[in-house]
């Protein structure tokens, strides 16, 4: 599973999955924290849709970790001030960027978690949509 | 005439300090974090966009230290921000890929996937409801529970709130705006240069978005009354989430390896102007040019007024002061407003007793003068 999608599950997702993921390499393997995780800026680029130029919105509060196994480095980095999860998602990134075994796994663990959060997000956009408008067209009084 | 350093008044200083606080607690009574970042969307929204720094958590500490002052509030957001390194740059993002929760278009009855009106005040008689005098969690629990348990299951419609149609691109494939390609410059940054005139595009939308929410509006009243030339209509206004992504620091910037890093609320405007177009043989043709508004969270005020101000300087004869680049985007920042207005009430004191010595002087000129006439 690619990374985007993969981060995106994971952030989304229920925060169990990566601390129950993340669990399975450090008791397994030495993880060494090469960055604690810390507060920092993401500055966010927009593409404007009125002449199609580009133009940076605002900057979005983040934390990011990063970690080592096996000699390969792993990021967590996650919108708001959670330390812990960026802690997992570094530790999953260096599990998948090292190819350790236990990643064989979890795609099927992340393709559920996926249709959990489809399926949730199906029934906002339901409930959503029953604020769209039916317009009827008023009688003209003859 | 310098400026003269001056000692005393620590006592009194730290005592006021502690007076600020005694005014925030004194009934006994302190208001959580979490119930601002519940209870107080529009002013968390608010505080967020006029800061220019996204989080909820944040915005609700800073409300809460500045008791509810916004401007204090975005202060103090602006102030933590300065402190914290910027790590990454995003990856575009597009408003195509907004997952909408609201979208209306005043130009069009019937849009492509219909106008949602989401979340709005706009339906409501503003009538003060008494009964929020003594609601408790529990009511809103069991509200709550009962709205949620009405959509069990997917309703019979299918909009893909994910992937609604852009109204203009409805009006570019009749031709009635002008098409145009993606222009790749990459964007001048305010906070980092300091804006110099005239302001490229991007520094003029960054100003804008990270306005002060009042100052916006009201220049953008100023323009729609008379002091500008627009008669503007909204588009499309949409409200949702939009993805966040950073490219992958050590890969290259294939979108898939891209990390997602969350999702924030804005609210986007295309504001639609009618503009008359000179064609050929002087034949007149009316066309429309978009303004473009978006600000962090549900603000549609601010992002409408954005859209109005965007076009309203896109101009290089400005005839009114609503035009004129330096009028608007010098003036619209809440810190620099606010920081600048309320430094006159510190201490000017060698300033002011420079002045009242030249009214002094002259006074006494203009005495002596009188005498030297009456002898």
């Amino acid at each position: 599973m690619q990374r985007k999608k993969r981060t995106e599950i994971l952030i989304n997702g229920a925060r169990e999955i990566p601390a129950r993921l993340a669990e399975q390499i450090y008791e397994r393997y030495e993880v060494n924290t090469i960055e604690q995780p810390n507060n920092g800026l993401v500055m966010t680029k927009l593409r404007e849709t009125a002449k199609k130029s580009l133009f940076y919105l605002g900057e979005v509060f983040i934390t990011e970790c990063k970690v080592q196994i096996n000699n390969v480095i792993g990021l967590g980095i996650v919108k708001g001030h959670e330390p812990e999860l960026a802690y997992q998602l570094a530790v999953i990134d260096a599990a998948y960027r090292a190819e350790l075994k236990e990643t064989a796994s979890w795609s099927e663990v992340l393709i559920a978690e996926e249709e959990a959060i489809r399926r949730k997000r199906t029934l906002r956009q339901s409930k959503i949509l029953q604020t769209k408008v039916n317009f009827e067209t008023m009688d003209d009084g003859e | 005439m310098g400026y003269v350093a001056v000692k005393g008044g620590t006592q009194a200083i730290e005592e006021s300090i502690q007076r600020l606080k005694y005014e925030r607690v004194k009934k006994g009574k302190v208001m959580e974090v979490d119930s601002i970042v519940c209870g107080m969307r529009g002013l968390i929204d608010q505080v967020m966009s006029e800061s220019s720094l996204y989080s909820e958590t944040l915005a609700a500490i800073a409300i809460k230290q500045a008791e509810g002052n916004p401007e204090e509030a975005v202060f103090l957001m602006r102030a933590y921000r300065s402190t914290l390194p910027r790590k990454h740059y995003s990856r575009t993002v597009l408003s195509d890929d907004m997952r909408v929760e609201r979208r209306i278009s005043a130009s069009f009855k019937d849009i492509p996937g219909g106008q949602i009106l989401g979340a709005t005040t706009d339906f409501i008689h503003r009538l003060i409801d008494f009964d929020l005098m003594d609601e408790t969690e529990e009511d809103a629990k069991q509200w709550l529970h009962a709205f949620e348990c009405q959509v069990e299951e997917e309703g019979p419609d299918k909009t893909d709130l994910n992937k609604l149609p852009k109204v203009l691109d409805y009006l570019r494939a009749e031709g009635l705006i002008s098409e145009c390609q993606e222009d790749d410059e990459e964007p001048e940054d305010v906070t980092r240069t300091s804006l110099n005139f005239p302001a490229s595009r991007s520094e003029r939308l960054q100003v804008l978005t990270r306005g002060q929410t009042g100052a916006v509006t009201a220049f953008a009243y100023a323009v729609i009354r008379g002091y500008g030339q627009l008669h503007p209509t909204v588009g499309e206004l949409r409200i949702g989430d939009l993805p966040v992504c950073i490219d992958n620091p050590i890969g290259d910037s294939d979108p898939d390896d891209a990390y997602y890093i969350g999702e924030i609320k804005v609210t986007e405007v295309e504001m639609l102007i009618p503009v008359t177009i000179e064609k050929e043989h002087g034949r007149k043709e009316i066309e429309f040019d978009i303004g473009y508004g978006i600000c962090y969270g549900q603000n549609e005020t601010k992002a409408i007024a954005m859209g109005i101000l965007d076009n309203s300087l896109n101009t290089d004869h400005p005839e009114f002061p609503s035009q004129d680049q330096e009028f608007v985007l010098f003036h619209i920042d809440s810190v620099e407003a606010t920081g600048f207005v309320s430094h006159l009430k510190m201490p000017h004191y060698v300033t002011f007793q420079s002045k009242l010595d030249s009214v002094r002087k002259t006074r006494r000129n203009r005495n002596e003068e009188r005498e030297g006439e009456n002898r």
